[in-house]
């Protein structure tokens, strides 16, 4: 069925039956994706999805259902399951619906993108194959080699006039090249996300990649103990989006975070700047709005070391009694709104890599950290982490590292940064870090 | 689900742009989650996930498209879009169909999505009430559940033509406990392919209570000195070990594509010889069970490692192409918008010969893992990192202090040679794995283990 009379629908049906304000929010996407094996397209993908949650308010309690079948048999499962739910809930954890705001403008769609057709994408895919294959001695093979496309279109319609939409769509392309020599093997990766095909240089790309690898072979672990390191965008990234969460007003509110009345206190070092950016041109993560139709911002999160906000959707606000940051985001379909960020990186500063190995002069280069999904306690601020990296001795880096455990807390770590660097990284979700130095992380090794 | 005209035509539509093998998966899965935090149910959800995937071969090429739009005329565009990639020389004759009739292994007693939501509330109200009353210390608490009934069809043009229906519920609890400058949890997270008798199976307060003996004792725990040292590896979810280290580099995605440590091993001594380990998808009631794979496949028990001598990877029927072998039953995918690849089931290391009390007994000094986090690995090099979630060193063969903050990291194949006791207790934990093909329910399992040597990361 057309999907606004399909919203339409749904919102009449479930206003008959009782509720006293309701909401569609309809997601769509459509990809497409090519995986290369030797120099040969293995796996291709094409796909399109549509579905919508519904959430209303029933005897003062909100209930939520969704369904990926838009056809008019699924309007009743979706208002009765959505009312037993309600019932379920306490009226205090009640959502309010939204009428609406001032949206900025929005560019996000590029039709262009896709009009390139398949022929010439996988000759994209097969250059930067070429180039990963060849970018560096001892390159075995091809760990994945993809180039993809997606779009994704949010609509939200609710009982309250609130009617927005947005669409939007990238290209990207993804490399990792497995690095060998005799036993002993490592990996390198390097990936391109944009809007414009012209804007991908598929040999960069692939070169990247072999060379990351390479580079890490012949890697050996360190000693044990304390050290002073530079951990790179990537690895930064990769830490600050474990422990994202601490900053969700949700997360304090319920005693899930450490941030609790720490408004204005200083939390990291004065030349730490975190920014959750909506509106960034280009962003990965760029919205018009959030899921609860919150008009998209741009707020500094930590502000010269000072924590200045946290991160709001419509519930948490209204705890706080302050206004929604427009951090409302539903993790898909199924999942409830709940508090996501958008572009959130650390602001860069003027160092370059050079210059924060010389201020360092002996300690780790950070590279990679791996298990982040276990190693991490997201309400202590914990990690444990097993990493690689480099050795750098009088401001050089002198060898790779591998086979070592990087332990620290999150929190310590955001007052532990000396120095930050220019080569601000951003990975696909939006989040992004430059290198930073830190002092004291401790590691097992040897 | 749908027409067999509808089947028909799309797959002849998919053989008719030179595909030599095509495939129709289609699913209806009803979701149900409730979710209590601190006493209050905080979330309650209900849902259907509904689509078609179709794949097509052309040799060892694979080509996957999904929709949620299943009118005939979509799943034929999807079909025939795939011929913008590949083409194939000569158009391949649909088989006559074999209806595979796959009586339900896991007999269900109470359909969970007839229970009232109410009922099931109850339960994470009593949860989360035990874990509270357990200690002051606990300040925190989160308990939820969940079950999905999924109907999944699957044909193809060989002629197979097979429906099944599987219900799966889990309960999770979660316990926080606090002190003034520190938050530790403990989790238990039991589930089956079961319906709603789950509760009847498991006691949902001693469970919140074992979850909130986790996290206070943790909460009084030093942390863990770093270094490499003997670890004795718990039964149950102390398998996570090998679901990570050494069960993903047997999985044919991994080896077909030659980035698997093990690829080219089979009937070699890969792991000391107390070890035999074991792929079961059979297992009745098992929360990785299913009676057949996500391409129509029976599943199977696969021995993969016996003795320490690798016997069997986990195929599917592309990578079986590709490295000329047997579909193992083992092809799985979180829903229709995954295509199917070689996964594991229920993964488990095997009984052995020694008691628990005579591992720790003959463990001097070391770190002993009653508890395994999460953990993941690399399969192109094996390198893997777990956490353990709550930990006691060992001392003169005696469980000493509580440790917390360890992780486990090390390589798959020295780990596998350096494991030299296996106990008798074998026990299996539920989790979800992630990987290419998606998030699926699977079960890790082990008896208690030793590890000679392995690297301990800790702070202390």
């Amino acid at each position: 069925m057309e999907k606004k009379a399909f919203q339409k629908q749904i919102i009449n049906e479930a206003l008959k039956q009782g509720f006293t304000d309701c909401e569609v929010f309809y997601l769509g996407g459509e990809s497409f994706e090519i995986l290369l094996m030797e120099g040969e397209v293995s796996n291709y993908e094409n796909s399109s999805e549509a579905g919508v949650s519904f959430r209303g308010t029933y005897e003062g309690r909100t209930g939520y259902a969704f369904s990926e079948r838009l056809e008019e048999e699924s309007i009743g499962f979706l208002i009765e399951a959505a009312k037993e739910n309600a019932l379920l809930m306490s009226d205090e954890e009640r959502e309010d619906l939204f009428g609406g705001e001032k949206y900025p403008e929005f560019h996000g769609y590029y039709p262009e993108l896709e009009q390139v057709c398949v022929e010439k994408r996988i000759q994209l895919a097969k250059r930067m194959e070429e180039a990963a294959l060849n970018g560096a001695e001892n390159i075995a093979s091809l760990d994945y080699c993809v180039l993809g496309i997606g779009k994704r279109e949010v609509a939200i319609t609710n009982s309250l006039g609130l009617d927005i939409s947005y669409t939007k769509n990238f290209a990207s392309g993804y490399v990792s090249a497995i690095a060998r020599n005799g036993e002993e093997t490592k990996k390198g990766s390097a990936f391109w996300k944009g809007r414009d095909w012209e804007d991908f240089n598929p040999e960069e790309t692939g070169r990247k990649a072999a060379r990351r690898g390479a580079a890490l072979l012949g890697a050996g672990t360190v000693d044990s103990g304390t050290y002073t390191a530079v951990l790179d965008g990537k690895a930064m990234t990769s830490l600050l989006a474990s422990f994202s969460g601490i900053f969700f007003a949700e997360n304090v509110q319920k005693g899930f975070s450490l941030l609790k009345d720490r408004l204005g206190e200083k939390i990291a070092a004065s030349c730490v700047t975190l920014r959750d950016d909506a509106l960034l041109v280009g962003g990965y993560a760029s919205v018009p709005f959030d899921s609860e139709g919150a008009s998209g911002k741009n707020k500094a999160v930590i502000e010269n070391g000072c924590l200045k906000t946290l991160l709001y959707n419509r519930k948490s606000a209204k705890k706080d009694g302050v206004a929604s940051t427009g951090n409302g985001f539903k993790a898909g379909l199924t999942a409830p709104v709940k508090t996501a960020c958008t572009n959130f990186y650390i602001q860069k500063d003027e160092k370059t890599l050079e210059e924060l190995f010389g201020q360092m002069g002996n300690g780790l280069y950070i590279t990679d950290f791996m298990g982040l999904h276990a190693g991490t306690n997201a309400v202590s601020g914990d990690f444990s982490l097993s990493a690689e990296g480099f050795l750098v001795e009088n401001g050089s880096v002198t060898r790779p590292v591998e086979q070592i455990t990087v332990s620290g807390n999150f929190y310590s770590l955001l007052l532990d940064i000396s120095a930050v660097g220019e080569d601000l990284y951003f990975a696909a979700s939006g989040k992004g870090s430059p290198s930073v130095l830190t002092e004291k992380i401790a590691v097992a090794g040897k | 689900m749908l027409k067999k005209n509808v089947v028909e035509n799309t797959l002849l539509a998919a053989l008719g742009t030179g595909a030599d093998f095509a495939e129709i998966y289609m699913e209806e899965t009803k979701r149900n989650t409730l979710s209590v935090v601190n006493g209050k149910v905080e979330s309650a959800q209900s849902g259907l996930d509904y689509g078609v995937g179709i794949r097509l071969f052309f040799g060892n090429k694979a080509i996957y498209g999904f929709t949620n739009d299943t009118s005939e005329k979509n799943l034929i565009r999807i079909a025939r879009e795939a011929a913008a990639a590949a083409r194939g020389e000569r158009v391949y004759p649909l088989q006559g169909w074999r209806k595979m009739n796959f009586s339900c292994r896991n007999s269900i007693r109470i359909m969970p999505d007839e229970v009232e939501k109410r009922k099931k509330a109850e339960k994470l109200f009593l949860a989360s009430q035990a874990a509270k009353n357990y200690s002051p210390l606990i300040t925190q608490t989160r308990a939820n559940c969940l079950d999905v009934v999924q109907n999944v069809f699957i044909a193809n043009s060989e002629g197979l033509w097979a429906e099944e229906e599987r219900v799966r519920s889990r309960f999770n609890v979660e316990a926080i406990a606090s002190s003034a400058t520190e938050k530790q949890s403990g989790h238990l997270g039991p589930g089956g392919s079961v319906g709603f008798e789950l509760y009847e199976q498991i006691d949902v307060e001693e469970r919140a209570r074992e979850a909130a003996r986790i996290a206070v004792t943790m909460l009084g725990a030093k942390s863990c000195p770093a270094g490499r040292m003997p670890v004795v590896i718990d039964n149950g979810f102390g398998g996570v070990i090998f679901h990570e280290a050494c069960g993903h580099s047997l999985e044919a995605t991994a080896v077909a594509r030659n980035a698997s440590v093990f690829c080219g091993k089979m009937g070699q001594q890969i792991a000391s010889s107390v070890v035999t380990a074991i792929d079961d998808g059979t297992i009745p009631n098992g929360w990785g069970s299913s009676a057949m794979d996500d391409e129509g496949t029976p599943t199977q028990r696969n021995v993969l490692i016996e003795n320490g001598i690798l016997r069997s990877y986990l195929v599917d029927k592309l990578n079986g192409r590709r490295m000329d072998a047997k579909a193992t039953g083992s092809s799985r995918r979180e829903s229709y918008r995954f295509a199917p690849t070689s996964r594991m089931t229920n993964t488990f290391i095997d009984n052995g010969k020694s008691t628990p009390t005579e591992i720790m007994g003959n463990t001097e000094f070391g770190l002993y893992a009653k508890q395994m986090g999460g953990g993941s690995v690399d399969p192109a090099t094996g390198s893997f990192n777990f956490a353990v979630l709550e930990g006691y060193m060992i001392r003169d063969g005696k469980i000493a202090e509580p440790v917390r903050g360890a992780t486990l990291i090390g390589k798959g194949m020295e780990v596998l040679q350096k494991i030299d006791m296996v106990g008798n207790n074998l026990a299996r934990a539920q989790g979800m794995c992630g990987s290419i093909s998606g998030s699926i329910p699977t079960d890790v399992g082990q008896p208690m283990i030793r590890v000679k040597e392995i690297t301990v990361g800790g702070r202390g």
